[in-house]
């Protein structure tokens, strides 16, 4: 059995961790908005239903909406996997308070099953992307050891905090928040900081498609 | 020269190259730059992946990676210092240089269709552009991009046409109009002030397609519209947008946007081309850092507007072969023209039919990005085109419009190459056939007619014309034409053989292939022009590859009369052949005159 204060230990080390990233984001933040923005001055085109305003929303929206893209709607298994992966993100991360701070949340039945359900498929989905990863010809030949690396660390990460959730007090709970801890330090130097940029790309292509009538997209009948 | 950088030896060239990608920098660039997860999402975007399985090169992200690592070793701070680790790599070496040529220019169109499948926003297209750009600034690009752009900086336009001669085919024009319509007062107006509409164009059309200026034309006259064209600053194509050299945009647009100042028009309608479309109404005022103080619109929408308001009848029965559309990525996927071409097919067309996949997913005519000037990367360009070969087939359709010179010829070429056995039109062509003109009162005598009938059939009586080609298909395909249309014909297949018949037999127009074996064309051009005797026969060259027009260009002797650039068909040969014969005659006849 871990001694409480040792648990304890691996839990604010997790904490701290997360406050590391939180300035390390602010740098990285600070960095890229050094960047002027591009300015666009050409009067609208396109459709007179669409604005700059509508595209970026719609671009933003556009994960939410599998329909929208071509390679989202041809692939709805890849969409779902990426779905549940995110959901187990989220979760672990919602984990590493609720274990500390809010116990009895997790322990209630309904609460635990769905951490269990989502971290589960997402580290089941974690294996499938290493796999792609390894297998798929196009993923292998633009896939860095940062790429590799980051799905290996979340697959492991998604199955500890899976066990986590039902050992209070257990070995894999204290691995769980030392590898929370761990991550969260390496997060902001790795592809998987995506999610800090992931506004301002969508936003920016957004606006401009907006301004030009192409977001939201308009399709014909569909056919084949 | 070379500079050291952390221990390793960079090329001049690579060190000016990075430095312009530093400069080139924004907000929107980063953050595509930083942006991708390496999903490979965008891979089955692409056509040039689709045409080419198993082949990674050719993914979107790969080819995005190019940058991307040296944006990491140079930028980034991660790969910095972990360059390894993050896949981070820059640019030491002129040949590193021409290895992201041969990506940048020869692997991807800028169809931006990669784009609108990425999840995260990352717009490969718009850096990719930036690439271009910077291998541009240090001389690393196509020969036919360098060719391209050097006509665009000189003269003015893409096509390095003269101003005379793009004076001479309006005036031409609409003289055909004037025929046509039996209507002396359908004119072209040259440079008039404060006409609502200021009319610019391809410089293909003055080159090679001079139907659609007159069907413009005519268009106009029907509708009533107080319309003029400039005689500078007309060219509202521009080459900027695919070499990726924004100074170049800049002062191309800028050329434009002043001249319709200067003539106070109130409204700039830019004919069909997409990427005239794109870099004139969208990308121009941000490359020239300039706000446009007049309305700018695409011909397809000034034709649908009269249609609407009732300027112009048209009649669908004129048009009744089965058509489809082609979405220029440019117009569309860039732009958002997507429903106003497809009204106005509807219009004028009886049987109109989609493509699939259709406005902004459509597939590129894989002529895009430039394309059609990098003869290097054609047998790439037309194995990618199998995608639209079988989007077009699947139609069923026997004419395929678009609203893009370009495109045009993407297609046509996509056409010819799987032989789909289709006609390549756009919308102002249709429109002018769909043109119901009022009949006129006065009766022209039946002989008349019948002279104009007879006097174009045999417009080449009397006149002798050397072709001058090593391909025995050229030659008899060339004189049989000629030959119909009256032409006396004489042949040669080296340039030993044509400076001799020529000297001897003083013909009236040579056509002079420049890519022969032994002597080529630029010799054979030289001598021609240098030799007393056959300084002043008209030339015009043929040629598969417009970069080898350096060939002539490097002489330092008059220019020639006209340029086909292969694959030529009957109508392009004999519209051409025409035209300079037409123009030395009257050249003559001016300097009789004036003696
Ligand atoms: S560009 Fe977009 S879709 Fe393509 S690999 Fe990167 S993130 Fe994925
Ligand atoms: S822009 Fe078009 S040609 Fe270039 S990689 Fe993307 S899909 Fe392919």
């Amino acid at each position: 059995m871990i001694t409480p204060e040792a648990m304890h230990l691996a839990e604010s080390m997790a904490h701290y961790a997360l406050i590391v990233m939180a300035i390390v984001y602010t740098l990285r933040l600070r960095w890229f908005l050094g960047f002027a923005a591009g300015k666009e001055r050409q009067a609208p085109t396109g459709a007179e239903d669409t604005t700059p305003k509508k595209g970026s929303m719609y671009s933003l929206m556009n994960i939410a909406m599998p329909w929208a893209m071509e390679s989202t709607r041809k692939k709805p298994f890849f969409y779902m996997q990426f779905v549940l992966f995110h959901l187990g993100v989220v979760s672990g991360i919602t984990l590493s308070f609720t274990i500390p701070f809010a116990p009895e949340f997790t322990a209630s039945p309904v609460v635990h099953l769905l951490f269990k359900i989502f971290l589960g498929a997402a580290c089941l989905v974690g294996f499938m992307r290493i796999i792609r990863r390894m297998t798929d010809k196009y993923v292998r030949a633009i896939s860095t050891p940062d790429d590799h690396f980051a799905v290996w660390l979340l697959t492991v990460w998604f199955g500890l905090a899976f066990f986590a959730t039902d050992m209070a007090g257990g070995w894999m709970q204290y691995i769980y928040f030392w590898m929370t801890m761990f991550f969260l330090l390496y997060v902001p130097f790795s592809k998987i900081s995506h999610y800090l940029y992931y506004p301002f790309t969508r936003w920016y292509i957004g606006k401009t498609m907006g301004r030009r009538g192409v977001y939201p997209i308009r399709r014909g009948r569909v056919a084949g | 020269m070379s500079v050291q950088t952390n221990g390793k030896q960079r090329s001049h060239k690579a060190e000016m190259a990075l430095k312009r990608m530093k400069s080139k920098l924004n907000r929107q660039v980063v953050g595509s730059l930083v942006g991708c997860v390496h999903c490979g999402m965008c891979t089955d975007s692409c056509h040039y992946v689709q045409t080419n399985p198993g082949d990674v090169t050719y993914a979107p992200a790969w080819k995005a990676d190019r940058l991307r690592k040296i944006f990491k070793r140079e930028i980034d701070w991660t790969g910095r210092v972990f360059p390894w680790w993050v896949g981070a790599k820059s640019v030491f070496s002129d040949e590193d240089l021409e290895e992201l040529k041969d990506i940048a220019f020869g692997k991807c169109t800028n169809c931006r269709r990669c784009t609108i499948n990425c999840p995260m926003g990352v717009d490969f297209a718009t850096f990719n552009r930036m690439l271009r750009g910077m291998l541009v600034s240090v001389g690393v690009m196509p020969e036919g991009v360098a060719v391209v752009s050097k006509d665009q900086w000189e003269i003015g336009n893409q096509m390095g046409v003269l101003k005379e001669d793009y004076l001479d085919t309006l005036e031409w024009m609409a003289d055909e109009m004037q025929i046509e319509l039996d209507d002396e007062s359908a004119q072209i107006p040259i440079d008039k002030k404060n006409a609502n509409v200021v009319y610019s164009i391809n410089p293909r059309e003055v080159k090679y397609d001079p139907r659609t200026i007159s069907d413009a034309a005519k268009i106009f006259h029907m509708a009533g519209e107080d319309w003029t064209m400039p005689s500078e600053g007309w060219d509202m194509t521009n080459f900027g947008l695919f070499s990726g050299d924004d100074d170049l945009g800049g002062a191309v647009a800028g050329m434009l946007y002043d001249k319709v100042i200067e003539l106070k028009g109130k409204k700039l309608v830019i004919s069909e081309c997409g990427h005239g479309y794109r870099s004139t109404r969208c990308e121009g005022p941000n490359w020239a850092k300039k706000d446009v103080p007049f309305e700018m619109e695409s011909s397809v929408i000034t034709m649908l507007n009269y249609i609407k308001e009732g300027r112009i009848k048209v009649d669908k029965s004129r048009n009744p072969q089965p058509v489809t559309f082609h979405d220029s990525c440019n117009n569309a996927r860039s732009c958002g023209l997507f429903e106003e071409p497809r009204e106005l097919l509807q219009l004028v067309c009886e049987d109109f039919r989609e493509m699939y996949p259709n406005r902004a997913e459509n597939y590129c005519c894989t002529g895009g990005g430039g394309a059609m000037s990098m003869s290097e990367y054609a047998g790439r360009r037309l194995k990618s085109a199998k995608v639209k070969a079988d989007q077009l087939k699947a139609t069923g359709a026997e004419v395929v419009v678009t609203s893009c010179h370009n495109c045009v010829d993407g297609l046509s070429d996509c056409i010819k190459h799987y032989e789909l056995g289709m006609e390549v039109t756009q919308l102002v062509n249709l429109v002018a056939n769909a043109l119901v003109i009022p009949e006129k009162p006065v009766v022209v005598p039946v002989e008349k007619e019948a002279e104009k009938v007879v006097a174009h059939a045999e417009s080449l009586v009397n006149r002798t014309i050397l072709i001058v080609d090593d391909e025995p298909d050229i030659l008899t395909f060339f004189s049989t034409v000629l030959e119909d249309n009256g032409a006396r014909i004489l042949t040669a297949t080296d340039g030993e053989e044509a400076v001799e018949l020529a000297m001897r037999e003083q013909p009236d127009l040579i056509t002079l292939d420049i890519n022969m074996p032994g002597k080529d064309g630029g010799w054979v051009f030289s001598r021609l022009r240098e030799e007393k005797a056959t300084s002043q026969i008209p030339v015009c060259i043929i040629s598969g590859k417009p970069e080898l027009r350096r060939l002539i260009y490097e002489r330092s002797v008059p220019p020639p009369e006209g340029y086909v650039d292969k694959p030529v068909d009957e109508a392009m040969l004999m519209r051409n052949v025409r035209k300079i014969l037409d123009l030395s005659k009257r050249d003559q006849t001016h300097s009789v005159e004036s003696n």
